[in-house]
């Protein structure tokens, strides 16, 4: 404690604004409170008196107040610095209530001052809780209420007065007094019934009075209260004719529903019954069947979770019917129910479908009656083109790219210029066409959508070509003719006689799949040497024919083959111009007629030549070394051994020719008795063993074995998991945990905040 | 004199179940990090309520506020005196 007062006033006031200072909350209160400190300060024992009342209840403020009064008396600085506190805590406590109010809690409970008293700086001695006292206490009002309980029994008995009570038998006086009027009062009582039996006379309504008192007792039970019990048995199990005695069933006394009638032996029949069915031990349960359906009254019947215990949990279902007026029982309400049933089960849709039935691809025979068959029609385009398409055809199919033709269309229209007359038709583009195109043009009537129409188009074909050829021939005829006639006018000009030749010198294009073949393969020199190319037209430029006919003219007296020479020549120079003009190829053709070099290379440049080096198969001598006049290394040894001789082959040797394109691709793998391919070595080694009969020593074999084993690890080793499978199982417990992190360590409250 | 007497029958007769009343209680609600708070409840209020008071004092937010004492966490709808919170205990302050 401080030496001096006024020290310890200072003191004082310091440590309540320390502690003023501790409460943070007080902080941007402080001047405020400061204010109220002063204020408390001037006007300490009125306010301090009337705001402590105001919020503490009656007895403790007093108490608090009195208490810190009788402490003033004997220390004034401590008293002060005990009603600092309490008037810093009736601040406080007032700033809760409003802030309890701003929150809509209740106000503080002022009600225990007991924690008041000791606070954390001046802590007080609490009282000790005695359980012996409260013992003690708690029997003390056992006792009491019991005692109160007797009392009141004893009051409400002791109205009742007992015979040892009888204060008679001491005064006989009184008992005297008391049968005398107990007598009187019978004989008036006598009268007063009298009186009144009079009375009812008068009013004669003694018989109604006779009446109630008296048919209570005669009340018969008859079949008429019947009416409304119940027999718990079914309307069936009674039969006509026969006769059931029911007694009343046994019933709880308390139950206060209406009389149940059962009869005994039907109640044990039924029973029997019952222990039959359960001993067929029909299969309870099946959860796939149990459907929500349709009662026999068309009422909706859910679906029952575990139905075979719905008897157990709710109690058995006794079919009853209920006695009418009489004591009688008409099935007339069963058979009203059934005929409702059975109108409602008529009028039930079934809900099952059509059964699922895989549909027919054919009409049926039903479905065809109503089936039009429309007629194919044929094009009427294809008949309008036959005669155009004959003639068409005609130099299409004969000339298959004849040299007289030539390889480009520039012949054709050079051709065209010249005989005009001539068959060719503008559409002339179709005859460069392929056989495949020409037969797809071809028509369709032809055209039989079977398998056989390949053999069967062929045939027709042929045939169709045949015909064609015959019009055709018909055809060039007719144009001979009329070229005859124009070359006699040109050649009138010249002056020159028309060669029989000239027939040679159609210029109709004619084609025939020889001729186009050899078209496509190329240049042969000797084609057509021989004269037995039959249509062989030539395809001349008009000066070309003139210079043929004036070379023709010249040798007009030749033969046939002097002629066809000439026009071999002429025909194949140009050839080169003519592929030239139309071929792709970009260098120049070497010239045939030069000699077999060029016609070598022109068959190489076509491609007509396997350039692929042949292998020539060498003969092997027998000898290894180059045989040698001057010099040879011999062996004698070899040669003279009789035996190794034996098996020498002098011949000659080489490949087999139809075997040439025969190239295997040899592997050979070892393997190991486990099914390992084996390298080259251990694969040497294994042949080794085998040789020698004997293998690798102990310490061999178990190095080869660790290493085996080694090996089998390593395949098994997973590529993207540790030795110890550690993401499979970071994996497992985030599965379990269901998070997508692991809790490495410390327990999982410590995260939990 | 009397009154004081008489203020402590009262109390002996209330001391056998003390739990049963309500009383008001001041609790010290620290948070290790500077911010130390005194709150006088009632023992009937509830951890809301005395979060709310709390948050009133420290200027948090009442729904910031986790009260716990070591692992337990105080839930907001229980009452003080239902987790036998007393008089003078001190709580742990944290922030959610």
């Amino acid at each position: 404690m401080g030496s001096s007062k006024k020290h310890k006033e200072k003191g004082r006031d310091k440590d309540a604004e320390e502690r003023h200072r501790e409460h943070k909350k007080h902080r941007h209160k402080e001047e405020k409170r400061k204010r109220s400190r002063s204020k408390e300060r001037s006007g300490r024992g009125s306010e301090r008196e009337g705001r402590s009342k105001g919020e503490r209840s009656a007895g403790e403020p007093r108490v608090k107040k009195e208490k810190v009064e009788a402490g003033y008396q004997e220390s004034p600085g401590k008293c002060r610095q005990i009603s600092w506190l309490k008037q810093l805590h009736t601040y406080i406590i007032r700033t809760s209530h409003k802030l309890r109010a701003k929150l809509g809690l209740k106000p503080l409970e002022m009600t225990d001052t007991t924690k008041e008293l000791g606070t954390k700086e001046q802590p007080m001695v609490a009282e000790t809780i005695n359980p012996v006292y409260i013992k003690q206490q708690n029997e003390m009002r056992e006792k009491l209420a019991a005692m109160k309980e007797k009392r009141l029994l004893n009051k409400k008995l002791g109205k009742v007065k007992t015979l040892a009570e009888g204060d008679w038998l001491d005064d006989t006086v009184a008992w005297v007094e008391r049968s005398r009027k107990m007598a009187k009062e019978k004989e008036l009582a006598e009268k007063r019934a009298k009186l009144l039996q009079e009375m009812d006379e008068e009013f004669g309504v003694s018989n109604l009075v006779d009446e109630e008192f008296g048919q209570t007792k005669k009340a018969a039970y008859s079949s008429r209260d019947l009416k409304g019990l119940t027999v718990q048995h079914r309307m069936e199990s009674f039969n006509e004719g026969e006769t059931v005695i029911l007694t009343l069933q046994d019933q709880g006394v308390l139950e206060e529903e209406g009389d149940v009638l059962v009869n005994v032996g039907l109640v044990d029949k039924e029973k029997a019954e019952k222990n039959v069915e359960l001993k067929k031990k029909k299969p309870d349960y099946k959860a796939y069947e149990e459907d929500e359906s349709v009662d026999d009254m068309a009422t909706f019947k859910p679906r029952t979770v575990l139905g075979k215990y719905d008897e157990e949990i709710d109690g058995e279902k006794k079919k009853s019917f209920q006695l009418s007026k009489g004591g009688c029982a008409e099935g007339e309400r069963e058979r009203e129910l059934q005929a409702i049933r059975e109108t409602l089960r008529n009028q039930a849709q079934s809900l099952e479908m059509p059964a699922l039935a895989i549909a027919s691809e054919y009409y049926t025979p039903q479905e065809m009656v109503g089936f039009k068959k429309t007629k194919q029609r044929v094009r009427k385009i294809r008949k309008k083109a036959l005669p155009d398409e004959l003639q068409l055809d005609d130099t299409r199919n004969t000339d298959f790219g004849s040299r007289v033709r030539g390889r480009g269309r520039r012949q054709l229209d050079e051709g065209q210029e010249v005989s005009k007359e001539g068959v060719i038709i503008p559409g002339l583009d179709v005859p460069q066409q392929s056989d495949d195109i020409r037969m797809a043009d071809m028509d369709i009537k032809d055209f039989i959508p079977t398998e056989l129409a390949v053999l069967e188009e062929d045939e027709a074909e042929q045939d169709l070509q045949k015909q064609l050829e015959k019009q055709r021939k018909l055809k060039q005829k007719q144009l001979e003719k009329q070229r005859k006639l124009k070359q006699k006018q040109l050649l009138q000009d010249s002056g020159e006689k028309v060669d029989d030749e000239d027939n040679k010198n159609n210029l109709n294009i004619v084609f025939n799949a020889t001729s186009e073949f050899c078209r496509t393969l190329g240049d042969i020199p000797t084609y057509g040497l021989s004269g037995n190319r039959e249509d062989q037209e030539d395809i001349m430029d008009f000066e070309q024919e003139a210079a043929r006919d004036g070379a023709g003219g010249s040798d007009s007296d030749e033969d046939e083959n002097v002629g066809w020479s000439i026009v071999n020549v002429d025909e194949e120079q140009k050839q080169p111009d003519f592929s030239t003009a139309s071929t792709t190829i970009l260098d120049e053709e070497p010239i045939v007629s030069s000699g077999l070099a060029a016609a070598l290379a022109l068959c190489k440049n076509k491609g007509l030549l396997d350039t692929q080096m042949q292998k020539i198969s060498r003969v092997r001598a027998p000898t290894g070394a180059l045989p040698n006049d001057n010099y040879s290394i011999e062996d004698k040894m070899t040669i003279d051994d009789k035996y190794s001789r034996r098996e020498e082959y002098r011949g000659f040797t080489q490949d087999f020719k139809e075997k040439d394109a025969y190239k295997p691709d040899v592997k050979i793998e070892y393997v190991d008795e486990s099914g390992r391919k084996l390298t080259p070595k251990e694969a040497f080694r294994q042949l080794s063993h085998r040789f020698h009969g004997k293998g690798s020593g102990k310490m061999k074999t178990e190095r080869r074995m660790k290493k085996l084993e080694e090996e089998a690890l390593l395949k098994k080793m997973s590529s993207s998991d540790t030795p110890l499978g550690t993401v499979a199982l970071l994996q497992e417990k985030q599965k379990s945990q269901k998070t997508p992190y692991i809790v490495l360590s410390g327990s999982g409250k410590s995260m939990n905040a | 004199m009397f009154t004081v007497s008489s203020y402590c029958t009262a109390v002996s007769t209330n001391s056998p179940r003390l739990s049963l009343r309500i009383r008001m209680i001041e609790v010290v609600c620290n948070d290790r990090l500077g911010k130390k708070v005194r709150v006088k409840c009632n023992s009937e209020d509830t951890i809301g309520d005395l979060k709310k008071l709390i948050a009133a004092q420290t200027g948090t937010r009442w729904d910031k506020i986790v009260l716990k004492k070591w692992y337990t966490i105080f839930k907001d709808h229980v009452s003080l005196g239902d987790y036998e919170i007393h008089d003078g205990q001190n709580l742990e302050l944290y922030y959610q």
